[in-house]
């Protein structure tokens, strides 16, 4: 059965290859164009990466250890959800689930009206790009990241999965990161086609035709990258929800290039103006994630995440730089159309600034990232930043973009404001809540005090807006995401520079203050996980208030795993506030049986992930009102 | 687009990239650091003393001792490549759950007479099982 998932993704490489072939030869012959063969082609290469796939989940439901992937990664003590997961947890998998989240996007939209509506011309120079990318893929796949590789003979048992990432959290980060990137590939495809094809002004421009995906595509990347956050705050004890590593600076580039081409759509779509910048934008958030992946798999630089990289560093990187080449190369022979840019300080204007604000981040974060490499050109020894560089550069711009959404919404997009009264209101919230922070809750640092009050002024700012215009559901998601990301700002305003930290060592009934909190170790007891997976030492922490008033109790662990027996894992112990949250990580005991802990303070960390989750979700809200407004037109059409 | 408007977006433009700079400029001279491994390290040290410098290297085995009051461990440091070039490091502070002998770690500090004071110890994770694994079985 592994020899016949291997001819599958052999097949869909010689599919893809052919399709690619066969675009090549209608486009430079140029007369007349037909995409019903190659359209039949991709759904061949779907059900090719469907049935692969269907093995490779078999494999794991059914403990084949003959496939080296699944001996690699589960064992037979891996309960089943977290052995259907193992699917992407390694590289060669989680390749193949990128791979099968873009052609379910593909199949999806060349199913739907929109893409019927597309001319021949059109669809053939989308298929050219689309199956380009697959052919990519399945060289991949079939040669330097096989999924398929057999062991001979069977093992009869696994290695198992890192214990690390037997978390409901780091199950899900990596696939939705995967089916954003998938996502952004189709609208990336068609936006390169429709510049090639010599559109017609009657054809649905690939915005408006892919909208949903670029939607659902962006809210994913969105999600991932917050669930990562949250992994690394409850999981991994590295002291924080992030830490500007590689890896994670890497999952951040392709979310700054989709937002900034997504702000550069509203400037298009409502002013039909910057549809350059807009379809460049676009195809680099793609050739983007494909950067991301080099960066994290191909060793280029030392991460505290480490990846088997198995060779695909180069192969990558030739892709980036020809894929980027040819999109400049795309975008650079498209006519200008539309009337010039208004000012600065309209609409246009702001949302101009706030898309190159978007950009220029993420190409800080892409060199600040390769610095190691970069530097080498000039010393002998590599240097590199720390994480010191990225609170000062990006979180200040970061605050930039705040301070430009909370003031967007007053702006008309030729000149002046729409609602002064209004914009005063805001700019007034701005100085009322600097002065509240400043003097209430003693924010002296100069940057944590402005992002703050800046981060409610747009809370405000946008709540009113939505007010003014009387409560359209159209516009409710753009004003969900737009609040959900001051709430994350002022989230991270005081919980990045305010976090108190403190390792203590407890013997039992000890009683240690730390912030305004008082703790004391009231037991410790040992146990046995119901299933077996592991045994485990757990710290008991009464929490008490200043006052004496109970706040809770944390129950901390250490884990040794019955498939990782040579190292203990700890399981850090929250205590939930919208406040202060309390966190305890159990670091074991001394020579004295005393709890050695580590206790840290994060204050209103946990607006982070609430802001994380309305933003993720809100998406949604102008995808059901697309559908409803379409439903309701062809009815009226059908009515008329 | 009007001149005026031109000249507008040109200077604005000027503006925030001088600012960009002077923010890249000031963030990379007060953060930066040495990316090195081991040997690279060794060979630094002997032109000038190695003040601040993130090294990569493995933990070389029955190094490790941890000291009898509270946390920490001290170690050598050799390098992934060539096992005969090590460095001594002492390290205070919470000793990270996947450190072990053969483990890949990054550490952060300084060196003093010939022993890296580390500040930071992190062993990397979580996708180094599949190295980790294959040397285990091996």
């Amino acid at each position: 059965m592994t020899q016949a998932a291997h001819l599958l993704m052999m097949l869909s490489l010689a599919v893809a290859v052919l399709g690619t072939l066969h675009c090549i030869m209608q486009l430079s012959r140029a007369k007349t164009f037909s995409a019903g063969l190659l359209e039949k082609a991709n759904l061949a290469i779907t059900f090719c990466y469907i049935i692969a796939s269907c093995i490779l989940f078999f494999g794991f439901w059914s403990y084949d250890f003959s496939i080296k992937y699944v001996h690699d990664y589960s064992d037979l003590s891996l309960p089943l959800f977290y052995r259907l997961t193992a699917f992407w947890g390694g590289q060669a998998g989680s390749l193949l689930f990128w791979a099968l989240c873009l052609v379910l996007c593909g199949a999806y939209f060349q199913s739907t009206e929109t893409y019927k509506s597309l001319s021949q011309e059109t669809r053939t120079w989308y298929l050219l790009f689309y199956f380009t990318m697959l052919a990519f893929f399945g060289v991949l796949l079939t040669t330097y990241n096989s999924p398929f590789e057999v062991l001979s003979p069977a093992p009869a048992n696994g290695r198992g999965l890192n214990p690390l990432l037997q978390n409901p959290g780091m199950i899900f980060h990596p696939p939705l990161l995967l089916l954003g990137y998938g996502g952004f590939t189709i609208p990336a495809c068609l936006a390169l086609a429709q510049a090639l094809s010599g559109k017609k002004d009657s054809e649905t421009p690939w915005h408006i035709c892919t909208k949903p995906l670029i939607l659902v595509a962006w809210l994913l990347l969105t999600a991932g990258i917050v669930l990562g956050g949250w992994w690394a705050y409850m999981e991994l004890g590295w002291g924080g929800y992030w830490a500007w590593d590689p890896v994670e600076n890497a999952s951040t580039i392709p979310w700054f290039f989709g937002t900034a081409a997504l702000h550069f759509g509203f400037i298009e779509q409502y002013r039909n103006k910057a549809h350059r910048f807009h379809t460049l934008f676009m195809a680099l958030t793609c050739v983007s994630a494909f950067f991301a992946t080099w960066l994290v798999r191909g060793n280029v630089v030392e991460s505290v995440h480490a990846f088997g990289s198995g060779g695909v560093g180069p192969i990558l990187l030739t892709f980036v730089i020809a894929a980027a080449v040819l999109v400049f190369a795309v975008v650079f022979q498209m006519p200008a159309k539309g009337s010039p840019f208004n000012g600065l300080e309209t609409k246009e204007g702001f949302l101009l600034s706030t898309s190159i604000v978007l950009i220029t981040i993420s190409i800080i974060i892409g060199f600040a990232t390769l610095w190691p490499v970069i530097s080498k050109l000039w010393t002998e020894n590599s240097v590199g930043l720390q994480a010191g560089f990225y609170n000062s550069v990006i979180l200040p711009l970061l605050t930039v973009i705040i301070a430009l959404l909370t003031f967007c919404p007053w702006l008309s997009w030729k000149q002046g404001l729409t609602h002064g009264k209004y914009f005063l209101a805001v700019l007034l919230c701005f100085i009322v809540f600097m002065g509240v922070f400043w003097t209430v809750f003693s924010v002296k640092l100069p940057l944590a005090l402005i992002a703050a009050s800046i981060s409610c002024a747009c809370m405000v700012s946008w709540t009113l807006y939505f007010f003014a215009l009387k409560f359209p559901i159209a516009k409710l998601s753009p004003v969900l995401v737009h609040i959900s990301l001051a709430v994350m700002g002022l989230g991270v305003a005081f919980s990045g520079p305010y976090k108190t930290e403190q390792e203590v060592v407890l013997a039992r009934g000890e009683e240690i203050a730390i912030d305004t909190f008082r703790v004391k170790l009231l037991e410790l007891y040992e146990g046995r996980d119901r299933t077996g997976r592991y045994e485990f030492l757990e710290a008991e922490l009464l929490v008490t208030d200043e006052n004496g008033q109970k706040v809770g109790i944390a129950q901390a662990q250490r884990r040794i795993y019955a498939s990782f027996p040579q190292n203990a894992y700890a399981e850090a112990s929250t205590i939930f506030s919208l406040g202060k949250e309390f966190y305890a990580t159990f670091l074991g005991l001394d020579e004295k049986t005393r709890a050695v802990v580590r206790i840290s303070v994060h204050p209103l960390v946990n607006w982070l992930w609430i802001g994380g989750t309305i933003m993720s979700l809100a998406p949604f809200i102008t995808i059901y009102a697309m559908k409803r407004r379409r439903n309701e037109n062809s009815q009226e059409a059908q009515n008329g | 687009m009007t001149k005026k408007l031109r000249s507008v977006y040109i200077v604005s433009f000027i503006f925030f990239v001088a600012a960009i700079g002077y923010m890249i400029f000031s963030g990379i001279s007060q953060n930066s650091v040495y990316f090195l491994n081991v040997s690279e390290a060794i060979a630094q040290e002997k032109k000038q003393p190695l003040l601040s410098a993130r090294l990569f290297g493995t933990v070389a085995p029955n190094t490790i001792v941890h000291p009898e009051d509270g946390l920490g461990v001290s170690f050598a440091l050799e390098d992934a490549e060539n096992k005969t070039q090590t460095i001594q490091v002492q390290y205070k502070g919470v000793v990270p759950d996947t450190f072990d002998v053969g483990s890949e770690v990054i550490i952060e500090g300084s060196m003093q007479n010939n022993v890296f004071m580390a500040k930071t110890l992190m062993t990397k994770c979580p996708s180094k099982y599949q190295k980790e694994n294959r040397e285990k079985n091996a």
